[in-house]
Parts: C-alpha cells; sequence; structure tokens
C-alpha cells in the first residue's frame, strides 16, 4: 500500500449511475451519486424502498459494476480491475453482513469463519485458531461446531459478523444486518459494529430503516430516488449509553 | 487455494446430499464394473485357450472331411482313409500321421447316464498329442485290443455316479456312428486310468475314453476314419504343411491348426466383448450424463451459496475448481467401488465365457466340458478402470462448474 492509499478516503463514489435494463425499458437505480467515507467512519445509509441502497452497496462492495461514474475503494479505482482482482479485493479488504446472515448451513460456525481463509489457501491449524478466537471476540465461545441451524438469529448474525472481521477487512459492509432480528438482539448486535469500529478502526457501512441504529453512527446519509437526499452528522454525546 | 481444502469442501457438499450423491456415485460404479469385468474376464478367457493350444502343441494339425462337424451347406461325400494317411505321412516335415474315430457316449454308471468321449485312436499318439498326459493306474491298451481301454480321469471319479475302478467293466452307449441310426452299445474294460489333465484341443481329456483304433474300426464298420492328426516336426513348417494338404485336397478337406481355433474362438469371443462393452459404455454414458445432470441441480440449488463465496472473495477459478473436485470425488469414489464390484462381477462372466471356450470342437459329439476362465487383471487395466471413471466425472462437472463460476454475485445472493 502506497502513502497515497493510505492517505486516500476509504470509499469514494464520484458520478456513479446505475441503470437496470428490463426488456427495452431502462430502470435507473442510482442517478449520480457522490459520497466520500473517511477512513475508520461508521456511517449509515437510509432511504425509502427503492431509493437504491442496495444497489449502491454492491457497487461499493465491488459485487457489481456501475453503468457510468468511477467507485474508489481504499485509493483503487475498482474500473482498472478485472474480475479475478475484484475477488481479491473483496476478499483482502472488504467484509459483508447481510441481513439474511448468508451462511453455509452444512458447515459448522468455526468452518463459515474460516472460508475466507480457505480461499487464500492459509492451513487449516493457523485458520482455525483465528476463527475461534474471531468467534470468542464476538461472544460466541464455545459455539465454534455448531451449524447454523442450532444457532438463534442473533448468534448467526454474529457469525456472519466473525466472518466478516476474520480477515482484517478495512471496510465492512452491512446490508439491514439487523432487520430479522429482535429489538434485544438488535442492541447486542449493532453494539458489536460500535465496538469493532471502535477497536479495530474498521470503517462500516451500514444499510437501515431503523433510525435507532442510524442515530448510534456517525453519519446518516439519506438516499432518494437513486440520489442523494440529505447527509447529516449525529451529535454524539454518547448517545447511546445515555438511552 | 488449497487442493486438499477444496476436496474437504467438497466432501462436505456430497454428504450433505447423501442420497442423491449415492445414486450418482451408483451410476459410474455399475458402469466401470461392467467395463473391467468385461475386459479381465475376456483377457481371462484368452489366456486360457493359449494356455490350452500350449499343451497340445502347436505343431498338430487336424484333418476332417469337410462333411463333418464344420459341414457349411457342402455336399462333399470325401473320405479319409489309410491312403491319406500314407500321402500325409510321405509330406516332407510331417513325422506322424494318426487317424481316429470320435463318437459321442453314455456311460451308465449306478443308475446314473455319465456324458463322455470316445476317440478310438493309436495309443502312441498320446504322447504327442498330449503333452505330459500320463497313466495314473495301469497301462494302456495294446495295439490291436478291441475290449480294453485307457480311461479319463473324470471318467474313473465321477462328480456324481459310482467311481470306476481298475479292470472294471465300462458299459457305453455310443452315438455318433455313420450308417448306424440310434446308440450301440458297447463295453470295454477299464485297463488304464489316466492322470488328471483338463482341457486340450478343446476336448475334456479327463472326460475322454480311449480305445484302440481297431476297436474303432469294429464299431464303425467302416475303413473311413472321423479325422487324420498330423504331426508336424517343426513349428515353423505348419503352416507350410498346411497349405500343402489343403492344396492337394482342394476344399474336400478341412484342415485345422490349433492357432486358427484359437483365432476363431477368439473372433466370438471378441464380438462378445465389443457387444457387452457397449453396454458397460452405454451405461457409463448415461452415468457421465448423470453427474451432469447431479451436479447442473447442485449449482442452482447452491445459488445463494455461490454468491456468498463471491461476496467472501473466491475467484471464478476457485469456484470453478470446487464444484469439479465434487464432480471428480464423485468419480473417484464410483471407480473404486467400481473396481470392487467389477472384480466380483468378472467372475461371474469368466464362468458364462469359459462354457463357450469348453465346447468339443476337436472331438465333435459328446457332452460339454467347460475351461476354467479366471480372470487377468493387469496393473494398466486397474490404473485405467480407476482413472478413466475420474476424467469422465471431471469432464462431466464441467459444464456445472463453469456455470457456477460465471453467475452474476448480486443476482445469486438474491436467490431464494
Amino acid at each position: 500500500m502506497t502513502m497515497a492509499q493510505r492517505s486516500a478516503p476509504s470509499v469514494q463514489t464520484i458520478d456513479v449511475t446505475k441503470v437496470y435494463r428490463v426488456g427495452h425499458v431502462d430502470y435507473p437505480a442510482l442517478r449520480g451519486i457522490n459520497i466520500k467515507v473517511e477512513r475508520g467512519e461508521f456511517v449509515s445509509i437510509m432511504g425509502p424502498s427503492g431509493s437504491g441502497k442496495s444497489t449502491l452497496l454492491n457497487l461499493i462492495g465491488a459485487l457489481d459494476r456501475p453503468t457510468s461514474g468511477r467507485v474508489i475503494i481504499d485509493g483503487v479505482d475498482l474500473k482498472k480491475l478485472d474480475e479475478d482482482r475484484l475477488s481479491l479485493l473483496r476478499n483482502r479488504k472488504l467484509g459483508f453482513v447481510y441481513q439474511s446472515f448468508n451462511l453455509i448451513q452444512r458447515l459448522t460456525s468455526a468452518e463459515n469463519v474460516e472460508m475466507p481463509l480457505i480461499s487464500r489457501g492459509i492451513p487449516e491449524r493457523v485458520r482455525r485458531s483465528k476463527s475461534i478466537k474471531m468467534l470468542s471476540a464476538v461472544g460466541l465461545t464455545g459455539k465454534a461446531n455448531k451449524r447454523p441451524a442450532e444457532l438463534s438469529g442473533g448468534e448467526q448474525q454474529r457469525v456472519a459478523i466473525a466472518r466478516a472481521l476474520v480477515t482484517e477487512p478495512a471496510l465492512i459492509i452491512a446490508d439491514e444486518p439487523t432487520g430479522n432480528l429482535d429489538s434485544k438482539t438488535t442492541r447486542e448486535v449493532v453494539d458489536q459494529f460500535v465496538q469493532v469500529n471502535k477497536g479495530y478502526g474498521t470503517t462500516i457501512l451500514i444499510v437501515t430503516h431503523n433510525a435507532e441504529i442510524a442515530s448510534m453512527t456517525q453519519r446518516v446519509i439519506s438516499l432518494k430516488d437513486g440520489l442523494v437526499d440529505k447527509e447529516e452528522y449525529i451529535q454524539r454525546i454518547d448517545s447511546y449509553s445515555m438511552r | 487455494m488449497q487442493i486438499v481444502d477444496m476436496f474437504k469442501l467438497a466432501y462436505k457438499a456430497l454428504i450433505d446430499r447423501k442420497v442423491r450423491s449415492v445414486l450418482t456415485i451408483l451410476g459410474i460404479t455399475v458402469g466401470s464394473a461392467i467395463i473391467l469385468s468385461l475386459i479381465a474376464s475376456s483377457a481371462g478367457l484368452n489366456a486360457g485357450i493359449s494356455a490350452n493350444i500350449e499343451k497340445t502343441g502347436a505343431n498338430v494339425l487336424t484333418l476332417r472331411n469337410s462333411g463333418g462337424f464344420f459341414a457349411s451347406g457342402s455336399t462333399n461325400t470325401y473320405e479319409l482313409s489309410q491312403q491319406d494317411v500314407t500321402y500325409l505321412k510321405s509330406i516332407p516335415g510331417v513325422i506322424a500321421a494318426y487317424p481316429y474315430y470320435s463318437y459321442g457316449a453314455n456311460i451308465m454308471s449306478g443308475g446314473q447316464s455319465i456324458q463322455a468321449s470316445v476317440v478310438a485312436i493309436d495309443m502312441l499318439a498320446l504322447p504327442a498329442l498330449y503333452n505330459g498326459l500320463t497313466v495314473a493306474e495301469g497301462s494302456i491298451p495294446l495295439l490291436g485290443d478291441t475290449t480294453s481301454a485307457a480311461i479319463g480321469w473324470g471318467i474313473a471319479n465321477p462328480v456324481s455316479g459310482t467311481p470306476i475302478g481298475l479292470h472294471e467293466m465300462v458299459a457305453m452307449s455310443i452315438t455318433g456312428i455313420k450308417g448306424s441310426k440310434g446308440a450301440v452299445s458297447y463295453a470295454v474294460l477299464a485297463s488304464g486310468i489316466l492322470a488328471q489333465y483338463g482341457t486340450a484341443l478343446f476336448a475334456n481329456i479327463d472326460d475322454t475314453i480311449f480305445i484302440s483304433l481297431a476297436a474303432g474300426g469294429v464299431l464303425s464298420k467302416s475303413p473311413y476314419f472321423t479325422g487324420i492328426y498330423v504331426i508336424v516336426d517343426n513349428t515353423d513348417d505348419v503352416v507350410t504343411v498346411q497349405n500343402t494338404i489343403t492344396t492337394y485336397y482342394s476344399n474336400n478337406v478341412r484342415v485345422i491348426s490349433p492357432g486358427q481355433i484359437l483365432s476363431s474362438i477368439q473372433g466370438i469371443t471378441g464380438q462378445l466383448t465389443v457387444f457387452l462393452g457397449s453396454i458397460g459404455a452405454v451405461s457409463l454414458f448415461v452415468a457421465t450424463v448423470g453427474i451432469v445432470n447431479t451436479m447442473y441441480v447442485s449449482v442452482m440449488e447452491r445459488t445463494r451459496e455461490i454468491g456468498i463465496l463471491k461476496a467472501i472473495g473466491y475467484r471464478p477459478k476457485q469456484i470453478m475448481g470446487m464444484f469439479l473436485a465434487e464432480a471428480a470425488l464423485t468419480g473417484v469414489i464410483g471407480a473404486f467401488c467400481g473396481l470392487a464390484l467389477g472384480y466380483a462381477l468378472s467372475f461371474l462372466m469368466g464362468g458364462m465365457l469359459g462354457g463357450l471356450g469348453g465346447g468339443r470342437v476337436a472331438f465333435g459329439g459328446g457332452g460339454g466340458g467347460g475351461m476354467t476362465i479366471v480372470p487377468v487383471f493387469s496393473t494398466g487395466l486397474i490404473v485405467f478402470s480407476l482413472v478413466f471413471p475420474v476424467i469422465l466425472a471431471t469432464i462431466a462437472g464441467l459444464y456445472p462448474a463453469w456455470r457456477a463460476s460465471r453467475m452474476n454475485a448480486v443476482v445469486a445472493l438474491k436467490y431464494e
């Protein structure tokens, strides 16, 4: 990593558009998004259904390419990367957490957490100790050999968080991570994100419908009809513990 | 990504869908077992036939008139007589010519009927015709003795029925005598019992009763022989001698050489092998299509999982490798099971082919006496039967694996 990259923002989008074509009709999902997320920031993205939140997240997550405009992650312009390099970037720099957890059902918690490490060719003993450590860090000590079906929703989501963290990513992308959880578990999971953000300095980008969750982040970016509607910094004197 | 991890994950995926995996593997197992057992047992058959020929000696030619056992619509009536024996002996390179009569016979023994062959021949011919054939008990009948016989080991010690001892009476009902309708009763004294020998010239010596040529003349009431064995001094001259004889008699006489019998039997077994082999090939092909189908369904079902893999940074090649490993593993398990099943199956098939190879081609009549086929498993065959299914399975996995690797991550992640 060069010095230029080191000082670059974690995420930057420049005039990003995305148009979906269904039959002969074009549906513009994003119509020119310009956002910048600094390193170590905890940012939430809000907006009504169809405002383009998930589309934007997919572009930033290097899972999809914009119709026009540029997406820059850690100083790297994604346009210049081929399929293989995009995969590498996802593996090295990004961690994903989804509403539906997206764990592999037949694998144990530890194995799920190790999946990104297997792709890197890390030997079994090394990755096992990492996954056990990471599971403990998210409060799942002793659940390493449980399969997702044997865990509660909150526990499953924490396995997913452990999987996202195990590679020590620069950026975590979370798409409505608490959408399937009750309010108590939601608080635990969000608390986990706050800890990761503070503890590791990981940049976190979280899409949510939940204003309460958004209020726990440092900045809220609101989307509407494929455009940035407003951006606001949260005035927080540790509002979370004040509640 | 390490290969070991690829196969470990593939194994877990196969275990996750046990029934389907087992059925897919079963297809490969059956296909490769059929092919393996066919090749092994036909190799065993060839080895058996070759051993048979070696026992007899490649320097023996058999002459028969063409109206006999091998009749092919010919109206030829040429008969072999002493005159022919004299002529054959005069051919350069020929050291002996032994005329013989042969018949089928039923022996009554303790109320049971045993099928046997009866061959009337100069007893001095036996050592020349059958390498290493010895007399176990007693002695062979003297020339011109029409009441004695040397009986085969199997006649003296039948599987069922009463054993026949030395100097006991053997009562036979002889069939296949030219010019006489029905069976002729004949009795001889067992003056000698031959040692256990097995099959030679495609006749089971153990089930044969040898009587003197003179006795054959009495039985047949005819100076015309069933055939003549010609013994050539040097194996290299066999073809020359055969050509000389064929030219002399034109089509009146059939000259059979061991090599000819070998090639005609191999022709038949070859066709059989091709036929059964194509069944095996078809079943292996069907099994391969089965893998394509299973893998394809599996890829579709696991669309979301593929999306997850893409999101956490698996490269297209790695995803392709993971699915190929699954297909290859199916092939590996199928190949090993196929090897075990094929091994068992080949002994079953050896029995079938053995019946085919053991007919009494040379002597004509008489009952069947099969030769035992021991399947031959060469190293090459074993390696082939382990590697080929794996290659096929991997090829079968190519398209589904490619589809998996090319999936759109965003679409795959939304898949329910």
